[in-house]
């Protein structure tokens, strides 16, 4: 390649044609205000007098009023902030199961020698694959037969017991990437496994600890399909069946309060969002979760 | 070392050897407890319970009754309802898959050109993905596309009159469609990885050798990104067929309009939580287990004519 | 301080053997080098000894006590890893702790010894950094340190300066032998490079495909290979190797190539003489010209490197065998001369077809 021709792709590659850059730019933009103005028009809509909300498509209210929030707030016969607690009770225990249980497993099957690993590895795996259908009624009737129903244990008991192979691969696949020269200098420095697990692995997988909390917050706050499910009474209603409760009772005359408790219960993921967006992203390219 | 002071020693090695490896075993294993108990407990055990459910008749009540195969029977030769809900989940995934996996990749195309803002963009298009399954999203889906929604809103602007497009059987399907494609976000991300694996020399032999942007993209860019687009398809129509909440929330656990949006899962929930008839439900879980084996074996048959490994 | 005895050990990976019946035993404070090419099994002989791969047969003695069931920790044992493994999460003065704190030391007595350590190596203004902020000396340092606050019987080196520059491996070769004399325990380092062999061992253990080929002092393996391949592996540039015939003579061994004779006084140690014998000979043991020896052949001179303290030549017999020699000095010569060479029949070496060396008469 002679050097003109070096040069001229070179200057393609930094810099497209200015025109395109703006077209793509502006293409680019506009998509983003689609994709963007449902959330945004709720947004709006939890803030706009009630009248104003089928009558225009603006994103700006008249006048700010936060009553739909206190209406919503108070509009079942128990008020939201008991769904709220419940649903951030039933998240956190299912972090501290997965990410504790799910790392367990993972240290045994990415660090232990024991017979078996690898026939037990393949049917770890294999569990991958199984949609959750096939174990939902079994399940059921033995939560029901323990007394579990209408108590949280049902969404929490499983996640202690590495139920979601998803993270322990995740996390397999992170010990793995760990010198395995760092366990045998431990070793040499007198840990045993446990504590090779606590203060070596463990201290050094906080990414993967942090993206699997993280989601598994995320997967459980906006769990619809088990709360329904296992949760009957509205005393342990969480979030989403709050909502769903809404919807069916005075959601369809009062809207803004509907809307109000919607993005409310958007709020915990937007957190996630803003403030961990990159082990988000980086856990989506990286693991393909598809979420 | 004398002989007979080397056979006195090979004795307790052996001993010793073995209790080695016991303990090693049993050290695993206890790290590996929560994980027996949870796999024997909630996975396998529940899993053989619900085949042999499969073919019982059991409501909860009384305890189950052995009827052979005629819950399968039912399901395949006299229920309209199973037919409607595998029209509708099948519709849902030919339509949602496809138009989302192609919205996600030409928008990772375009966000690969290096163009400014690329972190932003990519944050803003992530963000119905991660919204997406809420129930707030799936309220807010209801009364975009009501009757005097917002949709309709927009459509009048242009003097079109559109339908009630949530309680319209022809047109409700649509709108889970179009919040399928909303969420386009993750597998953009995963074909944005994807693209960056692509070496950027490749490119510049081509464009060397005069090939057209549309030969690149036919010729490079889509063969190099073939596993990638195999894992999205995968994992997005195994995805798709387990699709629940936004139908149960539009449809208000109904399924409606007139079985409408009666999605495979929506439809075993009613069986078994609605009319308690597990065993049948057993048996729709199992043939919903059967559907996406089969599409995955598919799938991987199916890939190496036209998925591109290295090697 | 402890002594080592192997008695035979082997290992084996399902069915392939890697190690075979290696027998070995170091004294108490020596410091012994396990060297040989890459894949000889010596970093797996030494992870034996460790306690990080179990020993499939044979038994390994630690001051007469049989170790192979007890676990790394408990065998006095302290190894540097050649990757260093520190820990990267913890600061330095952690690192040299963590196995203290580990054996539930003391708090004072942990503090006192990693002082200790950290004042024997020099590292003392670095305790409070994380093992990212170091230079690869200073991460070699530390990870030294580390088996130092342990107070073990026996160091292990696990090819500890492959990933120091040049210069900084022979500083760092020099302090390891500066410890080993300061500390005086016993001490097993396994290399690639001859080099660290000869400079630091008292003891060196060639091995080849899982074997021990020769065990002995540097310069006995340097001046009585046992056979071709520790005479080829031990020098550098390496032996020269050239094919001759042998007969037995009066006094020794006859040997004719190219365009000369000469007898050597050595004999075949047990075989009778066959094919393929051939001549070991170092290249800075022949000479160019001179008086001293005797007439070796005529060579032709392909290439010449000048070193300034010393001149390379690489040169070929008539027959077409390559000669490599070492000069002491600068010496003009050119390149397509053909020149007489000169060497000293006490400093040769002859090997048998199977590769093992012919024995000095007398």
């Amino acid at each position: 390649m002679s050097d003109a021709v070096a040069q001229r792709l070179a200057m393609q590659r930094a810099a497209p044609p200015r025109w395109r850059a703006l077209a793509s730019h502006a293409a680019l933009s506009a998509a983003s205000l689609v994709m963007l103005y449902p959330l945004l028009w709720m947004l709006a809509s939890s803030f706009k007098p009630e009248n104003e909300i089928f009558g225009s498509i603006s994103l700006w209210p008249s006048h700010f009023d936060t009553g739909a929030y206190l209406r919503g707030w108070t509009g079942l016969k128990i008020n939201f902030g008991h769904f709220f607690w419940n649903s951030l009770i039933i998240s956190l225990l299912c972090v501290v199961g997965n990410v504790v249980s799910c790392s367990l497993t993972a240290f045994a099957f990415a660090r232990l020698r024991f017979r078996g690993k690898n026939f037990w590895f393949a049917l770890m795996l294999g569990t991958l694959m199984l949609p959750y259908h096939v174990t939902l009624i079994p399940q059921y009737i033995l939560f029901l037969n323990l007394d579990w129903v209408d108590t949280i244990l049902p969404l929490v008991v499983p996640k202690y017991l590495a139920t979601d192979a998803f993270f322990i691969f995740l996390m397999v696949q992170f010990f793995r990437g760990i010198p395995r020269e760092l366990d045998e200098a431990a070793m040499m420095d007198g840990c045993s496994p446990w504590r090779i697990y606590r203060k070596i692995i463990l201290p050094l997988s906080l990414p993967v600890l942090a993206t699997a909390a993280i989601f598994t917050f995320i997967f459980t706050w906006d769990d619809f399909f088990a709360p329904l499910v296992y949760l009957n009474d509205m005393g342990s209603y969480t979030v989403q069946l709050g909502l769903r409760a809404f919807v069916d009772s005075s959601g369809k005359s009062d809207w803004g309060a509907l809307f109000a408790m919607s993005v409310l219960a958007l709020v915990p993921i937007l957190f996630f969002f803003l403030f961990f967006q990159r082990l988000l992203i980086e856990g989506v390219a990286t693991t393909g979760l598809k979420r | 070392m004398d002989s007979i002071g080397a056979v006195a020693e090979r004795r307790p090695l052996l001993r010793h050897r073995l209790s080695q490896a016991a303990r090693s075993d049993r050290r695993a294993y206890l790290f590996l407890l929560p994980w027996f108990a949870g796999f024997f407990g909630l996975t396998a055990g529940p899993t053989l319970a619900s085949l042999y459910l499969s073919f019982t008749n059991f409501d909860l009540v009384q305890s189950p009754r052995w009827i052979g195969a005629a819950n399968y029977i039912r399901i395949a030769t006299s229920d309209v309802n199973f037919g409607a809900a595998m029209k509708v989940t099948f519709l849902y995934v030919a339509l949602a898959v496809p138009l989302k996996l192609a919205f996600a990749l030409a928008v990772a195309m375009a966000l690969n050109k290096g163009i400014k803002g690329l972190p932003l963009y990519r944050a803003i298009f992530y963000l119905p993905s991660l919204l997406g399954a809420s129930v707030a999203i799936a309220v807010l889906w209801r009364t975009l596309f009501s009757g005097d929604g917002l949709v309709n809103k927009v459509l009048a602007l242009v003097g079109i009159h559109g339908p009630s497009w949530i309680s319209d059987p022809d047109y409700a399907i649509y709108t889970l469609v179009l919040l399928s494609i909303w969420q386009f976000g993750s597998p953009m991300i995963i074909f944005l990885a994807g693209l960056r694996q692509i070496p950027r020399d490749v490119y510049e032999a081509a464009s060397l050798e005069g090939a057209s942007r549309w030969r690149q993209f036919r010729r490079i860019t889509l063969p190099l990104l073939t596993p990638v687009v195999f894992f999205n398809a995968i994992v997005q129509t195994i995805d798709a067929f387990k699709a629940f909440t936004p139908a149960f929330i539009i449809s208000e656990g109904t399924g409606g309009p007139v079985r409408a949006t009666l999605f495979y899962t929506l439809y075993l929930y009613l069986e078994a939580f609605a009319y308690f008839r597990m065993g049948y439900a057993a048996a729709l879980a199992w043939i919903l287990v059967i559907i996406i084996a089969l599409f995955t074996a598919f799938s991987f048959l199916t890939a190496r004519y036209w998925v591109h490994y290295d090697e | 301080m402890a002594s080592i005895v192997l008695d035979a050990i082997s290992k084996r990976f399902a069915e392939l053997a890697v190690i075979q019946d290696v027998a070995l035993s170091v004294a108490s404070g020596e410091f012994v080098v396990f060297v040989g090419p890459s894949g000889c099994g010596k970093s797996i002989l030494l992870r034996m000894i460790a306690g990080l791969e179990e020993i499939s047969g044979g038994a390994l003695l630690i001051d007469g006590q049989r170790m192979n069931e007890v676990p790394a920790a408990e065998r006095g044992i302290a190894m540097v890893f050649q990757s260093y493994a520190l820990y990267p999460h913890m600061s330095v003065y952690k690192n040299l702790a963590f196995g203290l704190e580990t054996a539930r030391l003391p708090r004072a007595e942990i503090d006192a010894r990693v002082r200790k350590a950290a004042g024997i190596l020099q590292i003392e203004m670095l305790l409070e950094r994380k093992p990212k902020a170091l230079s690869g000396g200073q991460r070699q340092r530390v990870a030294i340190g580390r088996a130092i606050v342990r107070e073990p019987r026996i160091f292990l080196f696990d090819e500890p300066l492959s990933n120091l520059d040049a210069e900084l491996r022979v500083q760092m070769r020099v302090e390891i032998a500066k410890l080993h004399r300061d500390i005086g325990s016993t001490m097993i380092y396994v290399t690639h490079d001859q080099v660290e062999a000869m400079t630091m061992a008292d003891k060196i253990v060639v091995l080849r495909a899982g074997r021990i080929e020769q065990v002995g002092a540097p310069l006995d393996l340097y001046n009585r290979p046992a056979n071709r391949f520790v005479a080829g592996f031990i020098g550098s540039p390496k032996m020269n190797f050239i094919a001759v015939a042998a007969r037995e003579a009066p006094g020794g061994t006859a040997i004719s190539l190219a365009d000369s004779t000469l007898s050597l006084p050595l004999a075949p140690a047990g075989a009778p003489l066959g094919d393929g014998v051939e001549l070991g000979v170092r290249p800075e043991h022949i000479a160019i010209g001179g008086d001293c020896g005797v007439p070796f052949a005529p060579a032709r001179i392909l290439h010449v490197e000048h070193l300034g303290g010393a001149t390379l030549v690489y040169a070929a017999l008539s027959d077409g065998q390559a000669l490599t020699i070492a000069l002491e000095g600068q010496r003009d010569l050119a390149p397509g001369s053909v020149v007489e060479t000169r060497i000293d029949p006490a400093l040769c070496h002859l090997f048998a077809s199977c590769g093992e060396a012919f024995q000095p008469l007398g």
